[in-house]
């Protein structure tokens, strides 16, 4: 499971009224002393630094970094493994993100009814999120697992009769499987934010539009879909920051070198590969700033749209 | 018409009960498979009930032989863990009071500041990360395992935000009144006021930690600091996995695991809760 860290995405910002003119600067200053300096020495200082090193290249064992001007991005542009490993990234959220959401929402439709082992039967769905990457990795490998010895996928692909593909060896199997792994993970939370916005539809409206003649399809379409629309940010933004973690974990694990023909090489992979592996310092830290613009660009637009759909 | 309604909600309950169960179906079948003897996970055909119920296998992936995990690396997590929500807390509850109860210049800006923080995961500036713990002379410490997560204060600081500001004016008023101090005043008020909010925060944080993988595995990358997740990602490398016992495989995941399961279990409505946030309100 990744960080669910954007839950909480807080109050508007309107200050409380003022009663008084007590100001608590220097109190304010030793209460929120300790958060701050540790947010800038290991959040500010990096991204800034970050971007320093984007000009540069380094040894970080060897000396100081060299200016080099606009070279490691104009590499950025010209390298054709860079439009690979965004385009991996692209593919891995969009199949990934866009099913659970869709499946979180039916799942969610599916456990929002009351019985009387409701509770553990709404626990055999959320346990997954329990388990890191790095677990069900070693667990889904064995479920994908090739011959001899099937793994239970392709033991049933066998039977019916199809020739089972080895998963991650493959050029056209990997990324979906590590797909499939990474949604089974990220369901959970999609369902349980989901389901707490279910609950907030009073059951009376539902049961009026039952009665006024809604069929199912009509009831989600019209009463429970725009009702849970503005969660449905929420959700996704939940999701991509589980996928952004998945997109690392699942393919360092279940396919090291980045898959056969960079089949699996996610942009955070590369980022990985070409630092920690070559040395490629500076250019790591270019393809980072990369990274930052396209995933925190993606969240920033989501988190714009939550805000407007809640004001609506 | 009521027999037809009747009808229709077991099939539902039945329908929900059996997606649940295929959901958890890999769990299962994780259990069971680190039950069975050594010739059945080896048979070519997958099994789904243990012939006979080997608890031993779990004693082989702790010692002798087979051995895959290492009381240490159980050690390091447990330590990360727990410190890793300990330090993050204690920045959070008093960052979320400063920025909901205290009144001082930039407090506006420095919300902005960790909302923004949260869009920016710590996987997206692994690089210059990595390079700012290094110059600091932490890489391959527990420090530098540790508090660069410590810092990722964003998400808590937030929650504690919401959770604080929705406390009465009053109760602080009155607190100042019988000559508290802001520090008298998380301690005495806001800590346990906030107990619920505590327990979301706890819930989320600690499988986080738990389950982190890719800043331990390059901030840590000495034997002697390796955290399970580590051990497991060795454990799903081919070499490593094709030439262990499977089932001895499956009862490392399980040790690894089940602390988490049970953590999940018992702290699940706070976990929803913490995750709903009334953020989304």
């Amino acid at each position: 499971m990744s960080e669910p860290s954007t839950a909480n995405l807080g109050p508007s910002l309107t200050p409380p009224r003022r009663r008084n003119s007590r100001r608590d600067g220097r109190a304010a200053i030793l209460m929120a002393g300790p958060n701050l300096a540790m947010f800038a020495i290991f959040i500010i200082v990096p991204i800034v630094g970050g971007l320093y090193l984007s000009f540069t290249t380094w040894d970080i064992n060897n000396g100081a970094p060299k200016w080099v001007g606009l070279a490691n991005y104009t590499k950025m542009f010209s390298d054709p493994i860079v439009g690979v490993a965004v385009g991996n990234t692209v593919k891995f959220m969009l199949f990934g993100v866009v099913p659970t959401v869709l499946i979180g929402l039916g799942l969610a439709m599916l456990i929002n009814v009351r019985f009387r082992f409701v509770g553990a039967v709404r626990s055999l769905y959320l346990i997954p999120a329990a388990m890191s990457f790095a677990a069900s990795a070693v667990v889904w490998r064995y479920i994908f697992l090739d011959g001899p010895g099937y793994g239970v996928v392709n033991w049933v692909l066998s039977q019916v009769g199809i020739v089972p593909p080895n998963w991650f060896v493959s050029t056209t199997y990997a990324l979906p499987a590590l797909d499939v792994i990474a949604i089974w993970l990220s369901l959970p939370l999609a369902t349980i934010l989901y389901l707490a916005a279910l609950q907030r539809i009073p059951a009376s409206v539902i049961e009026a539009a039952t009665l006024d003649g809604a069929g199912p399809i009509r009831r989600v379409v019209y009463i429970i879909w725009p009702m849970v629309r503005p969660f449905t940010v929420l959700v996704a933004i939940v999701s991509i920051l589980s996928f952004t973690t998945g997109s690392f974990d699942l393919v360092n694990i279940l396919t090291p070198t980045g898959g056969t023909n960079y089949a699996t090489t996610t942009l955070i992979f590369y980022i990985y590969q070409q630092s920690f592996t070559y040395g490629l310092w500076g250019y790591g830290a270019a393809l980072s700033v990369l990274q930052i613009a396209l995933i925190s660009g993606v969240l920033g637009v989501l988190r714009v749209f939550y805000l407007v759909g809640r004001r609506a | 018409m009521m027999n037809r309604a009747r009808i229709t909600h077991s099939v539902r309950v039945l329908v929900a009960t059996l997606v649940g169960v295929l959901l958890a179906a890999p769990l299962f079948y994780m259990a069971l498979n680190s039950l069975m003897p050594d010739s059945q996970t080896a048979d070519l055909t997958p099994q789904l009930i243990p012939n006979s119920v080997h608890f031993s296998n779990y004693t082989a992936a702790l010692s002798g032989t087979t051995q895959v995990i290492y009381s240490r690396s159980f050690l390091n997590s447990v330590i990360f863990t727990f410190f890793v929500v300990l330090l993050q807390w204690m920045l959070c509850i008093s960052g979320g009071l400063a920025i909901s109860k205290m009144r001082f210049r930039s407090r506006t800006f420095i919300t902005v500041l960790l909302g923004v923080s949260l869009f920016i995961p710590i996987l997206t500036t692994l690089i210059p990360t990595f390079i700012d713990t290094l110059k600091l002379g932490l890489i391959n410490t527990y420090p530098g395992v540790i508090l660069p997560i410590v810092a990722q204060t964003g998400f808590g600081t937030l929650l504690f935000r919401q959770y604080i500001s929705q406390m009465p004016e009053e109760l602080f008023d009155a607190a100042r009144i019988d000559g508290a101090n802001w520090w008298t005043m998380l301690r005495r008020l806001v800590v346990p006021l906030a107990k619920p909010a505590t327990g979301a925060y706890v819930a989320i944080s600690v499988l986080t930690a738990w389950n982190m993988y890719l800043w331990p595995l390059v901030a840590a990358s000495s034997p002697h600091l390796e955290l399970l997740t580590q051990t497991l990602a060795t454990l799903g490398e081919t070499t490593f996995g094709d030439t262990h016992p499977q089932n001895i495989v499956y009862a490392a995941i399980v040790i690894v695991t089940l602390p988490m399961i049970v953590v999940f279990l018992c702290v699940q409505p706070a976990f929803i809760r913490g995750l709903t946030g009334s953020g989304v309100e």
